[in-house]
């Protein structure tokens, strides 16, 4: 490259790109250690030894798979879209999930919320492990889910039969 | 010194026999430099939110990355055009921009945590602003005030080209591969982007190492104040601020109708949306081109802004997703008579004053306040009074854009 002194970028970009580097090899680093406890210290400077959890339990990878980013697949294997939120009532038990249905490169992308029992979870697939029982159309008919919206409605489970479903539901 | 002042002569000669070898390779160059950065844009674009959905983020959290996207590249306007203003060598700029673009993928890819994330956003927001008017002025060296407009239609044509190529090239790739992969896409052709500017690196402005000499460089610079209040300028930049707070909004608003009324084939229709108006970009911008030298520069950018009421009208009337999706064409019209009248006008105003970029940067400031605003207010309007009301508010906008051009807009064609 015969590319010639570039007066004063240059410096400046080679000191942002040393900047990124270096910042990329420290947080490398200090991700690997468990949480600093720095924080806690700090309230209670005198407790160096801070207590545990009083006791751990497995949570092992067959049983259970984190949802938040998922892709949902449709009963035939069709790629519906992410799971982009879960929604929970007062005892924290999930209520809905909210899904990203279709778009391309971003553009055309629609949030709907659907009722969590529509949603199973195989969770000896990682990859497809959310699968809504909920066909495009219906899909398609549900209103948008909007998280700003003062009262936000989502896809029931079916009522009585699967005729019924793709109405808004209680 | 006395290497620089031959590098100049060369540039110099380069220049008065357009059309010339050197002239033609340079020509070349700039023709597939536009290319890739179209390319290389594509995946920075409302794609991140798909990726960083992916990754586990919330959707607070994206709104956030995207908001430091925006606000980064507002904040780098006028900084980026008076540091590009500053550099001699405008393909060393292009240069380091296409390298910010690398890291940028790179850091999304490798290291979707908030830091790289906002870093990548920063990163990416201030190299758009730097790059932009880089290729503004690499062209302005190549071709001359006189054939800049023809020159900006070429850049337009492979832009249009990049971008359809580039969404086409990514969408397939994030669909059977995966959002990460778009990332690694994205980087692998910022390397190869950077091949088209082997021929420009020679490219110097024609009497700037004269002035350099001396610590005189300064002489031949106007001042800020008096090319940023030009009337011409600023009546463009605010009648293309008013285009794009009715513009900005149209694609998603269409685009998410067209995802509620397809059925199994909106991905594709949206597909086609995005691609299309590309396509009409890369057919029509050179005579848009040189239409700007033979009538005008005002006329070319009445006829770009006309087609957004027009395509405001339809949009309300005609819901139905494959004729939005042929609507959404006349975008390309639009886009491209925006994209080449933005620099000409800039330069018939600016390219003398030692500010050009500056000005570009002023421009494009405007431009991005309308972008920021439009989707808030078309969305505001989307959820108190429905979709066609919406689509009709974008197009009264753009009928006032399109009026203004044509009553106050001075004419700034060279004689």
């Amino acid at each position: 490259m015969s590319i010639r002194s570039p007066d004063r970028i240059c410096p400046i970009i080679i000191a942002a790109v040393l900047l990124g580097i270096s910042s990329l090899l420290d947080s490398g680093l200090a991700q690997d250690p468990s949480p600093k406890p720095s924080a806690d210290a700090a309230s209670s400077p005198a407790n160096i030894n801070i207590p545990g959890p009083t006791h751990l339990e497995p949570l092992p990878a067959g049983e259970s798979v984190g949802v938040l980013g998922k892709k949902v697949f449709a009963p035939n294997g069709e790629d519906l879209g992410l799971i982009t939120d879960v929604i929970v009532d007062r005892a924290g038990q999930p209520r809905a999930a909210v899904i990203d249905f279709g778009g391309f490169l971003g553009v055309g992308s629609r949030k709907v919320a659907v009722d969590w029992s529509l949603v199973s979870f195989d969770t000896e697939k990682r990859d497809r492990a959310a699968v809504l029982t909920l066909s495009r159309r219906e899909i398609q008919a549900a209103p948008e889910y909007r998280a700003d919206a003062a009262e936000a409605e989502m896809v029931g489970p079916p009522l009585v039969g699967p005729s019924s479903a793709g109405d808004v539901g209680k | 010194m006395l290497a620089n002042e031959r590098v100049a002569s060369v540039a110099g000669r380069a220049q008065c026999g357009f059309g010339g070898v050197t002239a033609t390779s340079a020509g070349r160059g700039l023709d597939w430099f536009n290319f890739f950065v179209a390319n290389i844009q594509t995946g920075f674009g409302p794609f991140v939110a798909v990726y960083l959905t992916t990754q586990g983020w919330t959707q607070t959290r994206i709104g956030l990355a995207l908001s430091v996207g925006t606000l980064s590249a507002m904040a780098s306007q006028l900084p980026a055009g008076a540091l590009v203003d500053a550099i001699r060598s405008k393909a060393a700029v292009a240069f380091f921009s296409i390298l910010a673009f690398t890291a940028s993928a790179l850091f999304l890819a490798w290291r979707p945590t908030p830091l790289f994330v906002y870093l990548a956003e920063i990163l990416h927001g201030f190299s758009s602003c730097t790059l932009g008017p880089a290729i503004a002025t690499m062209s302005l060296i190549i071709a001359g005030r006189h054939a800049l407009g023809l020159r900006l239609g070429r850049n337009a044509r492979f832009a249009a080209i990049g971008n359809g190529v580039g969404a086409a090239l990514m969408g397939t790739c994030g669909y059977y591969f995966s959002s990460r992969s778009v990332f690694f896409l994205t980087a692998a052709l910022t390397i190869v982007g950077l091949v088209p500017l082997l021929p420009l690196a020679r490219l110097y402005e024609p009497g700037q190492s004269a002035a350099r000499q001396g610590a005189a460089a300064d002489r031949h610079r106007e001042r800020v104040t008096s090319v940023l209040t030009n009337r011409a300028l600023l009546t463009f930049a605010i009648c293309a601020m008013l285009f794009t707070l009715g513009n900005a909004a149209m694609l998603p608003l269409a685009g998410g109708l067209v995802a509620k009324r397809a059925e199994s084939e909106a991905t594709l229709l949206i597909a086609a949306g995005i691609v299309l108006p590309q396509l009409v970009a890369a057919a029509l911008s050179p005579s848009l081109g040189h239409l700007a030298e033979v009538r005008g520069r005002r006329f070319v950018l009445f006829l770009g802004f006309c087609t957004l009421p027009i395509r405001g009208v339809l949009f309300a009337a005609f819901p139905d997703p494959g004729m939005m999706v042929l609507i959404q064409s006349l975008d390309g019209v639009a886009g491209a008579s925006l994209g080449i009248i933005g620099p000409l006008v800039t330069s018939d105003v600016a390219a003398n004053s030692g500010r050009y970029n500056l000005a570009l940067g002023f421009v494009g400031l405007l431009i991005g306040v309308g972008a920021t605003l439009s989707t808030g207010i078309a969305g505001w309007i989307v959820d108190r009074l429905g979709n066609p009301v919406a689509f009709l508010s974008l197009a009264g906008i753009g009928v006032t854009a399109a009026a203004l051009v044509w009553a106050t807009m001075p004419e700034t064609r060279p004689r």
